[in-house]
């Protein structure tokens, strides 16, 4: 009797093994769908970033479950909002993960919110892209479960000094950052280059967050006699400080980082913005890419959020193409240690937004190509100067 | 010289701004004895409703003032006879607090009804650039600070000689002495979250008029909220004035000192006035009979 026992035991085993899980062991995947989770500002002033990066990874979806989902399962896209406050990330993130049960995440937040919530995604082991605010600490020490998709920020304020400088020699040079990480950040990377060419800076100042009214910033930027400038504010804080500096009638050759290099700032700034250079990883909307990706957008979005499209949406459609891509050729049943598997093998992945990208065994970082644009005020748009 | 008198001209713009949304600050607390911790989102909702109507109503200056006027007008009502009218008589924390969740919610509002993208507010007046003995400076900063002289004139002459600014004064002095004298306290109120709105509203749509309308906006309640200590939560007039002040003393700060000390600058010279007279430069001492 027991060794019938044992025996129907082992058949079933052996069946069971055969046919496989009705679902895979890994939460956030059932027969017909797959959950990606991400939390993103939706709200307050970043809302420009987080709104702009779900619609990116929205329009991926869409294009993926247009075409059949994932090897025949619909993407499912579980987005929180964090209004920018780190403990709301953590929280949501959290919530994602044990809550939702998602299978992979994206996007994540700002720079600080994504450091924040490293060490949950880390515990978690879940498949992650970061594609919103790369910052050097996401990627080192690499993280196994735990991909970046873009460009240092201390590699874009370098790769962009590098350039106005061989392009202004001798010039004097002016430079304002924000009170915080992203500001000290800007900083690093220009003061690194102060040093290997030896610039010529006449102004250094320093802002506080939430700051409106730069007069006397500018005033004193104008009596340095700076030819050159770093503008390091993120969105309204660049306007602001255009606008100042038309005021007071001084137009130097001016930079601006990748956070403000969206249209709608351009138009706001006017004439005052005409000629500003911009660094960014992203291709502008003015070039052909640029076009083809906003006409790939405009079926797959409604109206509102395809005017929300800004270089975000750009980064969060490459990241989400690059993560539907690894877990697409994990086959029928995707494990999360297959989808990390397959995230390190990506090699050249093209998403026409961007440089193709790459990581590898140990390479948790995209490294994205940069390119200096320089802004056009009359259409509003920004054009590749290098 | 001309860097010190460009920077003072700065400051007098910025601070009438400060000012105008710190008045609305005082006429709330004069009236009611509550601080609106909802005032810069208040002035922001004001100047998004003024941009909403320059871009699909009309641009004319006269349409978007008299349609702005009146959504703050509005705004201020709602407010008081929804969210603060069912707090009297309801111990002032849980008041303040009402207002705290009010600024959360008006914040996120900017997000839901309009976007996260900044805007310029084009009324075909305000951002031309004129110049006075070589300093450059908009027409809209010139204008804020003639509007903040004019109101705080009108505002004295009002609260001096009108029936109802006396009213308003009755009930902020003692509320039940005014009921008793036939002035009704909610009537009060209403006008005074009325009045605040509009006041604040103006200094916001001001402020897009020179800057840019962005839902970073509402940090401005947070400089003004200093003006208005600084002048006396209960002097109308004091926190124009403190506005004033703050706005030239953060420029000078500033220009002087680094950018760094601007934003320092301002609460320095508050936590300095308040240790010589607690109850602000305009303010009146509140004091106890026992």
């Amino acid at each position: 009797m027991i060794k019938h026992l044992a025996a129907a035991a082992l058949l079933l085993s052996t069946a069971h093994l055969a046919i496989g899980p009705a679902v895979a062991a890994d939460p956030g995947i059932t027969d017909t769908e797959i959950l990606i989770g991400d939390v993103e500002p939706l709200t307050g002033p970043p809302a420009l970033l987080g709104v702009a990066a779900s619609i990116g990874h929205k329009i991926a979806i869409a294009e993926a479950n247009a075409a059949g989902g994932i090897n025949g399962r619909k993407i499912k896209y579980v987005l929180e909002d964090d209004g920018y406050v780190t403990a709301r990330t953590i929280q949501g993130v959290k919530k994602v993960i044990d809550v939702d049960k998602v299978f992979a995440m994206i996007g994540i937040s700002g720079s600080g919110q994504s450091i924040a919530v490293m060490p949950v995604l880390e515990k978690s082991g879940i498949p992650t892209v970061i594609d919103v605010a790369p910052v050097k600490f996401l990627w080192e020490p690499p993280r196994k479960n735990v991909f970046v998709v873009g460009q240092s920020y201390e590699e874009g304020i370098i790769h962009l000094i590098n350039f106005l400088a061989d392009k202004n020699p001798g010039r004097k040079w002016g430079l304002i950052t924000q009170d915080d990480d992203y500001g000290i950040t800007v900083r690093d990377g220009f003061d690194s280059v102060v040093k290997a060419k030896k610039l010529n800076v006449v102004y250094s100042g320093n802002y506080k967050k939430g700051q409106q009214d730069f007069s006397s910033d500018m005033l004193q930027l104008k009596e340095s006699g700076a030819e050159v400038f770093l503008a390091g504010g993120i969105i309204a804080e660049n306007i602001a400080m255009m606008k100042e500096l038309e005021k007071l009638g001084i137009k130097p050759v001016t930079g601006i980082f990748w956070p403000g290099r969206i249209e709608p700032v351009l138009k706001l700034m006017g004439p005052a913005g005409d000629g500003i250079y911009a660094v960014d990883y992203v291709e502008p909307f003015a070039g052909t890419a640029g076009k083809a990706f906003l006409e790939k957008a405009k079926p797959l979005v409604s109206e509102a959020e395809f005017k929300g499209i800004n270089r975000y949406t750009m980064t969060g459609y490459a990241a989400a193409k690059v993560l539907i891509a690894a877990i697409e050729r994990c086959g029928k049943q995707p494990t999360w240690a297959c989808t990390i598997a397959e995230l390190e093998k990506t090699k050249n992945v093209e998403t026409g937004v961007m440089a193709p990208i790459s990581f590898g065994p140990g390479v948790r970082f995209s490294n994205q190509k940069l390119q200096i644009m320089q802004a056009d005020a009359k259409t509003p748009s920004f054009k590749p100067v290098d | 010289m001309q860097y010190l008198v460009q920077l003072l001209i700065s400051g007098l713009a910025i601070g009438a701004i400060y000012g105008l949304i710190a008045m609305g600050f005082a006429v709330i607390y004069k009236s009611t004895g509550l601080v609106n911790f909802a005032q810069g989102e208040m002035t922001m909702i004001t100047a998004y409703i003024a941009w909403t109507i320059s871009t699909t109503v009309s641009g004319n200056v006269f349409v978007v003032a008299i349609g702005a006027i009146l959504a703050a007008v509005l705004l201020g009502l709602i407010i008081e006879r929804l969210v603060m009218r069912p707090m009297l008589g309801e111990p002032v924390f849980a008041t303040v607090m009402v207002t705290i969740g009010l600024a959360v919610i008006l914040r996120s509002a900017i997000n839901f009804i309009w976007d996260a993208y900044p805007h310029g507010l084009d009324i075909g007046m305000g951002r031309g650039i004129v110049h006075l003995g070589g300093i450059g400076v908009r027409t809209g900063q010139l204008a804020v600070i003639a509007t903040l002289l004019l109101l705080l004139a009108a505002i004295w002459a009002f609260f001096r000689y009108s029936k109802v600014g006396v009213a308003m004064r009755a009930v902020a002095a003692d509320d039940r002495t005014a009921l008793l004298m036939g002035i009704s306290a909610t009537r009060v109120h209403a006008l005074a979250w009325a009045a605040s709105s509009v006041i604040a509203g103006i200094g916001g749509v001001f402020f897009a008029l020179s800057y840019d309308l962005s839902p970073a906006m509402f940090q401005l309640g947070l400089k003004a909220f200093p003006a208005t200590i600084l002048g006396g939560l209960d002097a109308v007039l004091g926190s124009g004035l403190g506005g004033l002040l703050i706005g030239i003393t953060e420029n000078l700060a500033g220009g002087y000192l680094g950018s760094g000390m601007k934003e320092v600058a301002g609460f320095a010279m508050i936590i300095v006035v308040l240790m010589v007279r607690p109850f602000g430069i305009f303010g009146e001492r509140d004091i106890e009979r026992v």
